[in-house]
Parts: C-alpha cells; sequence; structure tokens
C-alpha cells in the first residue's frame, strides 16, 4: 500500500473524503479538548476560593455592564516583571466560579487580579467617581451613575444565584433566600468595590515565587 | 508540580494520538514521494490539456526535507518540554519554575547591594542622592496613588507626608509600624451623642484651638468630655491613637467649618493598608523610610 494509491481512492470517493477531513481535523480535539474535560485539577478550587456572594456576584455583573474587562485584564502572568508588579501570577483553579471569566486580552489599565485588598474602600469609591482625584495622570472614564442606582435594580440576583447553582456552584437555599436582603440599602458602587476587594484572595498560603 | 497533570488513562491518550499521528505523517509524506511510480499501475488518472496527469513531477526535495524537518522538530520538542500527556519533559521546565529562576538569578546579582542598602541608616542613605532617586521611584509606584505623585496628600482624606503633622507619629519606627502593620483610625459620628447644636459649638471650639484654649467658650465643657480623652485637653493629638492634633491649622479632612462639622457628624475611619513583604521588601522599606523620615 502507498499514499499514491490512497490519494487516488479518496479522490475519487467524495464519502470517503468527507469522512477523512473529519477524521483528520478531529484529532486535534481529541488531543487537546477531550482530556481536559476529565481533568480534575482545572474543576478544584485553588487555595480558600469560594463563590461570589450575592453583593460580589452583583458587582461582578457590574464589572461585566460597564466593560471593565475591556480595559482591565484579571489574568498575571508567570513573568517575574509580572510577578513583582502585581503579585502571585493566577492560577487555574482560581476561576472555578467565574462564569465566564474575565481574563480580558489588553491592558489599557493595569491589571486587576490582585486589586483585592491593596487600596481602601474609600480610594475605589473616589477612583471611581473621579479618577483624576486620586491619579492626575489617568484616563480611566468616571463613573459617577454607580452611586446614584440601587444595587438590587441590577438584576434578579435570585435568579442568577439559582442559575449559578444549576451549573454547580455549592450555594444553599439560605444564601439564596438572603441574597435580596443582602442587598438592601446598597448602592451600585458598594457592590462593586465589595466584588473588587475579594478579587484575587482566594490563593491562601501559597505564594508566587 | 504533577497537580495539573492529566489521568494516567488521559495521559496515554494523548501520547498515542500523538505519536501514531506522527507516524502517519511520515509515511504519507515518504510514501507519496517514494511511491508514486507505483501508483500508476493500477489504472490510469484524470488527463487535462492533452498530457497533464498527476503525480509527474516530484515535488522539490527541500519542500520534503522541509516537512521531514519539522516533524523532527516536534519529536525533538516533545522530548525536551512538557505535552506528551504527563510526561515532564527531559528539561524539567515548567512556567512556575522560570519564575523561580527568574528570582534566584535576581537574588544573585542584587543580593549584595540590597544587604548593603538594609544596612545603611535612615542618614546614610539620605546623603545618597542614587538611592534617594531609586527611593522615589518605589514611592511613587506603591504610595503615591493615594498620597499624591509628590507625596502631599489629595482627596481631603490621604494624609500629606511633607508637613509636621503624622497621625501615627514621625518616628522611624512608628512609620515602619505604620507601613508593616496599616493603620485603622477610628473616630465615631457624635451626632446622637452631642445633636446640631453640639456638635455646631464643638465645631467652632476645634477651629479656634489653634489660637489657645478659649476658656469661656461654650464648646469647650462638651469637649473637655467627650473628646479631650483621645485628642487631647489642648488638643495636642495622640500618636498612639492615631487622634489628630487640632491645636493647629492643618486639616486632614478639611478645615473649613462644613467639613469639621461633617467630621463631628458622620465619624472618620482613614485606613491604612498593611505592606507585607511580598509588596514592600525589607529594603524597600528602608528606602521609604529615608525618604518619609525627617
Amino acid at each position: 500500500m502507498n499514499g499514491m494509491w490512497l490519494h487516488r481512492k479518496i479522490e475519487e470517493n467524495t464519502g470517503l473524503l468527507i469522512f477523512g477531513i473529519l477524521f483528520v481535523s478531529a484529532i486535534g480535539g481529541l488531543v487537546q479538548l477531550l482530556p481536559i474535560l476529565e481533568q480534575d485539577s482545572l474543576e478544584t478550587a485553588a487555595g480558600n476560593t469560594r463563590p461570589y456572594s450575592a453583593i460580589e456576584l452583583t458587582g461582578r455583573d457590574i464589572y461585566i455592564r460597564e466593560g471593565c474587562s475591556v480595559c482591565h485584564s484579571q489574568q498575571i502572568r508567570p513573568l517575574i516583571a509580572e510577578v513583582e508588579r502585581y503579585g502571585p501570577y493566577s492560577r487555574a483553579g482560581e476561576f472555578v466560579y467565574d462564569r465566564p471569566f474575565l481574563w480580558g486580552s489588553k491592558r489599557t489599565g493595569p491589571d486587576l487580579h490582585r486589586i483585592g485588598g491593596k487600596y481602601t474602600d474609600d480610594w475605589h469609591r473616589i477612583h471611581l467617581l473621579d479618577p483624576r482625584a486620586v491619579v492626575p495622570g489617568s484616563i480611566m472614564p468616571a463613573y459617577p451613575w454607580l452611586a446614584r442606582r440601587e444595587a438590587s435594580a441590577a438584576g434578579d440576583i435570585t435568579a442568577k444565584m439559582r442559575g449559578l447553582r444549576r451549573l454547580g456552584h455549592p450555594y444553599t437555599d439560605a444564601e439564596i433566600a438572603g441574597a435580596e436582603a443582602e442587598l438592601e440599602d446598597l448602592l451600585e458602587i458598594d457592590a462593586l468595590i465589595a466584588y473588587l476587594q475579594m478579587l484575587g484572595t482566594g490563593l491562601g498560603g501559597e505564594d508566587g515565587q | 508540580m504533577t497537580a495539573d497533570m492529566p489521568t494516567a488513562f488521559w495521559s496515554g491518550w494523548i501520547a498515542v494520538l500523538t505519536l501514531v499521528s506522527l507516524a502517519g505523517m511520515v509515511w504519507l509524506v515518504w510514501s507519496v514521494y517514494f511511491g508514486r511510480d507505483k501508483g500508476q499501475e493500477s489504472k490510469p488518472g484524470p488527463v487535462w490539456d492533452g498530457d497533464l496527469k498527476e503525480g509527474e513531477r516530484p515535488a522539490p526535495m527541500w519542500w520534503i526535507w522541509l516537512l521531514f524537518g519539522s516533524l523532527i522538530f516536534s519529536l525533538v520538542y516533545l522530548m525536551l518540554f512538557p505535552g506528551l500527556g504527563s510526561f515532564q519533559g527531559l528539561l524539567d521546565w515548567s512556567q512556575g519554575s522560570r519564575v523561580a529562576a527568574s528570582y534566584d538569578d535576581y537574588e544573585a546579582r542584587f543580593a549584595g547591594t540590597r544587604a548593603e542598602i538594609s544596612a545603611m541608616s535612615v542618614a546614610e542613605i539620605q546623603n545618597d542622592s542614587g538611592l534617594m532617586a531609586t527611593a522615589e521611584r518605589i514611592f511613587r509606584r506603591e504610595c503615591a496613588v493615594c498620597h499624591g505623585p509628590e507625596g502631599r496628600g489629595q482627596a481631603d482624606m490621604f494624609p500629606n507626608l511633607h508637613d509636621v503633622d503624622w497621625q501615627w507619629g514621625g518616628e522611624e519606627d512608628q512609620i515602619r509600624q505604620s507601613i508593616r502593620g496599616g493603620r485603622n483610625a477610628v473616630m465615631v459620628g457624635w451626632e446622637a451623642v452631642l445633636g446640631a447644636d453640639g456638635i455646631e459649638q464643638v465645631s467652632e471650639y476645634v477651629l479656634s484651638l489653634a489660637d489657645g484654649v478659649a476658656a469661656n467658650h461654650p464648646g469647650k465643657a462638651i469637649y473637655d468630655r467627650n473628646c479631650a480623652v483621645c485628642h487631647g485637653a489642648d488638643g495636642a493629638g495622640n500618636p498612639l491613637l492615631g487622634a489628630s492634633r487640632l491645636s493647629d491649622r492643618i486639616w486632614l479632612y478639611g478645615g473649613d467649618p462644613k467639613s469639621i462639622r461633617e467630621t463631628l457628624t458622620q465619624g472618620r475611619f482613614g485606613i491604612m493598608p498593611a505592606f507585607d513583604e511580598q509588596r514592600l521588601d525589607n529594603t524597600q522599606l528602608q528606602l521609604i523610610l529615608a525618604l518619609l523620615v525627617r
């Protein structure tokens, strides 16, 4: 048997050609994708990573709505320059409760994966409402409406948590039932700050060096 | 390092599929190139334009070697680096160990210099303009976002580091403690206790403290009863509690009557975050101290 014979055979038989194309292009997926579906380490939370609380989840949705991930990435690469600037590099297990993950692809502003705990709540409040008040050269837009809207109006939190539980996030009935009460009297900016302050804090004892 | 590896079955799956595909491509290229004559025995193929048939000319030799070369390259790559299932590769390379190696290299190159700087006193560093320039760079990276690019404070909330008022003390050890451990200042709101009139009187009294204690001011009695325990009877403040000095004209949260009233009404909770060694190591801290201590 040789290749020229096979070549002719395939060329003269459309059905065989279609099957051959499908088979060859499936190999990449069989090698790269199929084993990952069975890989536990990608489903296991790293360190103290936990599901988002009702407030943090609302903040995360505001983060998505305002397009923060367009200018800010959430992935610190394993390179000394990044670790020095931002903190320990990102681990796969830190994103198990991110649906979808917000790694981003462009840094117009700095990476935010380790922003949690770096600045105070008050700083974030001033900075979100008027970035130039604390960072004179900043090109970030101001988000004044975050301090005017109720956090509970940013979507049906109960439905969101139920949906995520169906996808495997371990929310209890009590947490879902109490979600709306948690958002009471909070503004959107409070929820967003709560989300920012917990970002990247799940690594626990591991460090990036 | 093996935490992120697939199980034994899937590891074998990846390795076998990869190697079989590689072997398949070698066979395909080899047989198409060297078996082209025999192929024409079975039956004549299609002919175009009178004399144009398939398989007449061999592909150029450089093209064949390019293909074989890339196949050999991928085989060598899979031997050296992780990729073939859970096989780590002969170089034992990983992204984590690359970062660790960068840090080892960094340590090896700068450990001596860093030890030298750590051993220097604040005064010695202050006499070295090169080190002070480095200190300013660290300040701009870690501190400027709150305290301002020049350290002159901003937003009526983050303290000016150039004036004489240090809420938590301006000695070297006190500043080191403020940076390493962070600070949480707590002044509760006094509206419920003092009422609107009380707040009005105390705010007037506090504003007048810079001119000395006015014994007959109506706010004095309220101040002595409620505020003096932290801020002192003469308003000198107390760095142990983070109670600001009120007897000068430097105000952290604004010194106009309206801001003072607001401070008294709702309280102030100034937070200085802690900078652990991951964020600011001992050498960097020593440089920052040289910049701040006067």
